[in-house]
């Protein structure tokens, strides 16, 4: 999906009161900026419209509507562990010939998982339940508002500099459980995180709060062994569709022998092949990972 | 974890023994075959005995056509002759949930069972309404203050157990509720014709689904209308079992719900025995004792002195009421050894059914012939649906 092409200075005419802004990533669909707006760091993102796009059609143009969701979701999420919207709410706008919608997040000054765990390898046992219960509150959070996530995964959490844990970013593919099953147009490397009813293109399976607990138990998989349980490079598409839905990954702790066997028992469960394989409740989850540390 | 008594028609004092002799722990009533103004005075006599007391409402009933539903239409919650009809939006379906479940209250019963609906397809119609029936009674449950816990009732045609992908979708939708603490669950059988026979397959699935609920998801689940299948259920993962005294409580079938044409016989006189894992007929019996080998087939219960005592097993005073406790005896001595341990339960029950095969090889070497319902046709078919179940479920 293209990407908007923006620049500071049109940052800074678009919105006035934003100081400074530096490119820092982009996803899928939008660019990220650090940015300062009175005074305060914001992540301030951008997504691209169509050059067709009517601003008095907005309510009926997929990318509005999928942010309008992103931007509700975080105006309603109270965890600690989910990102929240910022000061400048949804907008769009044209600026250097593009139509743009943009949103600010709260900034999150930290480093992505992603990063964490190509620089500094496997995490500690503690480090990794600690995660899954950060991740175990957001989930929750979104659930109680009838949400799944569907995008859980490395690239998506944040860990903070000043120590208080992990976030969970971009909830713009986050849908109430009625929404539609959505694995076309992803890249392979944001599918392997996706749980087998995500593939499921006839939406015979339930999909609920237990798809997000199957990505949270791929991230945690990787976070304790720095291996993905189904993914390497050389997987090809067709591969990792068998492989999420059929394949029994090993133990974690034959990867990793300092990871404990109450570990290895809550991830592999986290990856049961169907919903009613995994945890029924989130609390059943963050109790058996609450455990994991109780029996160390 | 324990093992009931599934009430029927003629129940003269054998719950009261049985209670006596601890070989049951409970009973689940039928409303059919017990008329509403004695309903009270039974569930009392089993809570004075200290067992567990459950109402089976067999609602299911009203949607079979002709209905042999005895002293059912006496029952305020039902009603005769229910069609699709009689499901059909939300005030319908809570109503017949309200009815149901306010007449249980008014009983001293353990758990309350939910209204539900007989469906031999995960994909019918009548499912959905099962699970509309569930889904409701879980929101009214949720509404009545101090009620017991609920169970879920679910009357499943063994036929639907053939497809794994639609059997999936139903756990995913019934493992969603995260407010279900429990399940009864009745396997609805295609044979009539009494047997400890279960076709491999779909005896796979039913143990994956007991074992999904039960094991894994931690419900109390209850399987319904067992035999010794319910050792099975109870090996993976079931809180309990209930198992009649006549054939039809011990396997359920539509049919034995259907108004038929009067007539039939009687049973014949059966034996238990736990190293056969069946119940063979008197006669069988007789035919081992003559080759020698009676010590072989005894489960070594007390009421197996009425046999051991007499000339031989014939000659016996053995009879209708010692076989039917004999029987609960012999089921409960293997039910009380089963652990929380599924993989090692299995092991155990793997061990007595190849045990059994020799002993069944040695007896028909011997010249003892058995019929077809007291043959060693299910052993190859458990051991099958073991191996299956094992390969499902990762164990």
């Amino acid at each position: 999906m293209p990407l908007p092409n923006i620049t500071e200075g049109d940052i800074k005419a678009l919105i006035p009161e934003i100081k400074s802004a530096a490119l820092i990533g982009h996803g899928g669909q939008k660019v990220v900026f650090r940015a300062i707006y009175n005074d305060q760091p914001i992540a301030l993102k951008f997504a691209l419209l169509s050059d067709t796009f009517n601003p008095e059609n907005e309510d009926i143009d997929e990318t509005v509507l999928r942010a309008q969701r992103e931007t509700q979701i975080m105006q309603e999420c109270t965890s600690p562990h989910m990102v929240k919207l910022g000061p400048i709410g949804l907008a769009t706008a044209c600026t250097a010939d593009q139509n743009v919608l943009y949103f600010s997040e709260e900034f999150i000054d930290g480093q992505a998982l992603k990063e964490v765990l190509k620089n500094e390898g496997p995490m500690q046992t503690d480090d990794v339940v600690r995660l899954g219960l950060h991740m175990c509150s957001a989930i929750a959070d979104l659930w109680s508002l009838g949400k799944i996530h569907r995008d859980i995964k490395p690239g998506n959490i944040m860990r903070r500099a000043d120590g208080t844990g992990y976030v969970l970013l971009d909830a713009g593919l986050a849908f109430d459980v009625a929404g539609e099953s959505i694995s076309a147009g992803f890249s392979v490397g944001t599918m392997a995180y996706f749980s087998p009813e995500q593939f499921d293109y006839t939406n015979r399976r339930t999909m609920d709060f237990r798809s997000d607990i199957f990505s949270l138990g791929v991230t945690l998989y990787e976070a304790a062994t720095g291996q993905h349980p189904f993914f390497s490079p050389t997987t090809s598409a067709p591969h990792l569709f068998s492989k999420i839905t059929k394949h029994n990954p090993a133990p974690p702790s034959s990867l990793n022998a300092a990871i404990p066997v109450a570990l290895d028992n809550v991830i592999l469960r986290m990856l049961g092949k169907s919903p009613h394989l995994r945890y029924r409740r989130i609390d059943q989850l963050r109790e058996a990972l609450a455990q994991v540390q109780e029996v160390r | 974890m324990a093992m009931f008594v599934q009430h029927g028609h003629g129940k003269s004092d054998k719950i009261d023994a049985a209670l006596d002799s601890g070989s049951i722990d409970g009973v689940i009533f039928g409303a059919r075959n017990e008329k509403i103004e004695n309903i009270e005075s039974c569930v009392e006599t089993v809570r004075e005995k200290g067992g567990q007391v459950f109402l089976d409402p067999q609602f299911h009933v009203s949607a079979i056509i002709p209905a042999n539903d005895r002293f059912l239409p006496d029952y305020p919650y039902y009603k005769v002759g229910r069609t699709s009809a009689d499901f059909i939006g939300v005030k319908k379906i809570s109503g017949h949930v309200k009815a149901t479940l306010d007449y249980e209250l008014t009983l001293s019963v353990d758990r309350l069972l939910s209204p539900t609906v007989i469906f031999d397809s995960f994909e019918s119609k009548w499912c959905q309404t099962a699970l509309n029936l569930a889904d409701a009674s879980l929101d009214y449950h949720a509404s009545i203050k101090n009620a017991p816990p609920l169970l879920l009732s679910f009357v499943i045609g063994e036929q639907a157990l053939e497809s794994r992908i639609e059997l999936d979708a139903f756990l995913d939708q019934v493992t969603s509720w995260e407010a279900m603490s429990g399940a009864y669950i009745i396997f609805s059988r295609e044979d009539s014709s009494y047997s400890q026979r279960f076709e491999s397959e779909r005896l796979a699935n039913a143990l994956y689904l007991t074992y999904v609920l039960g094991s894994i998801n931690g419900l109390e689940v209850i399987n319904g209308f067992t035999d010794f299948c319910g050792l099975l259920f109870r090996s993976v993962g079931s809180t309990a079992f209930a198992s009649g005294w006549s054939q039809s409580l011990r396997q359920f079938h539509k049919r034995s719900f259907t108004k038929q044409k009067p007539g039939g016989k009687l049973p014949r006189l059966r034996y238990t025995s736990t190293p056969l894992l069946n119940s063979i007929l008197l006669s069988e019996l007789q035919l081992i004792y003559e080759n020698g080998a009676l010590d072989a087939v005894l489960s070594g219960v007390p009421f197996d002195e009425v046999i051991v005592d007499a000339d031989s097993p014939e000659s016996s005073d053995w009879n209708a009421r010692s076989s039917e406790l004999q029987h609960w005896e012999s089921l409960k001595t293997i039910e009380e050894h089963i652990g929380e341990d599924v993989s090692k339960n299995l092991s155990v029950i793997e061990k007595r059914i190849v045990a059994a095969q020799e002993l069944y090889l040695m007896l028909t070497n011997e010249g003892v012939v058995f019929g077809p319902q007291s043959g060693s046709e299910h052993l190859e078919q458990w051991s099958e649906a073991i191996g299956t179940f094992r390969e499902i479920a990762s164990l």
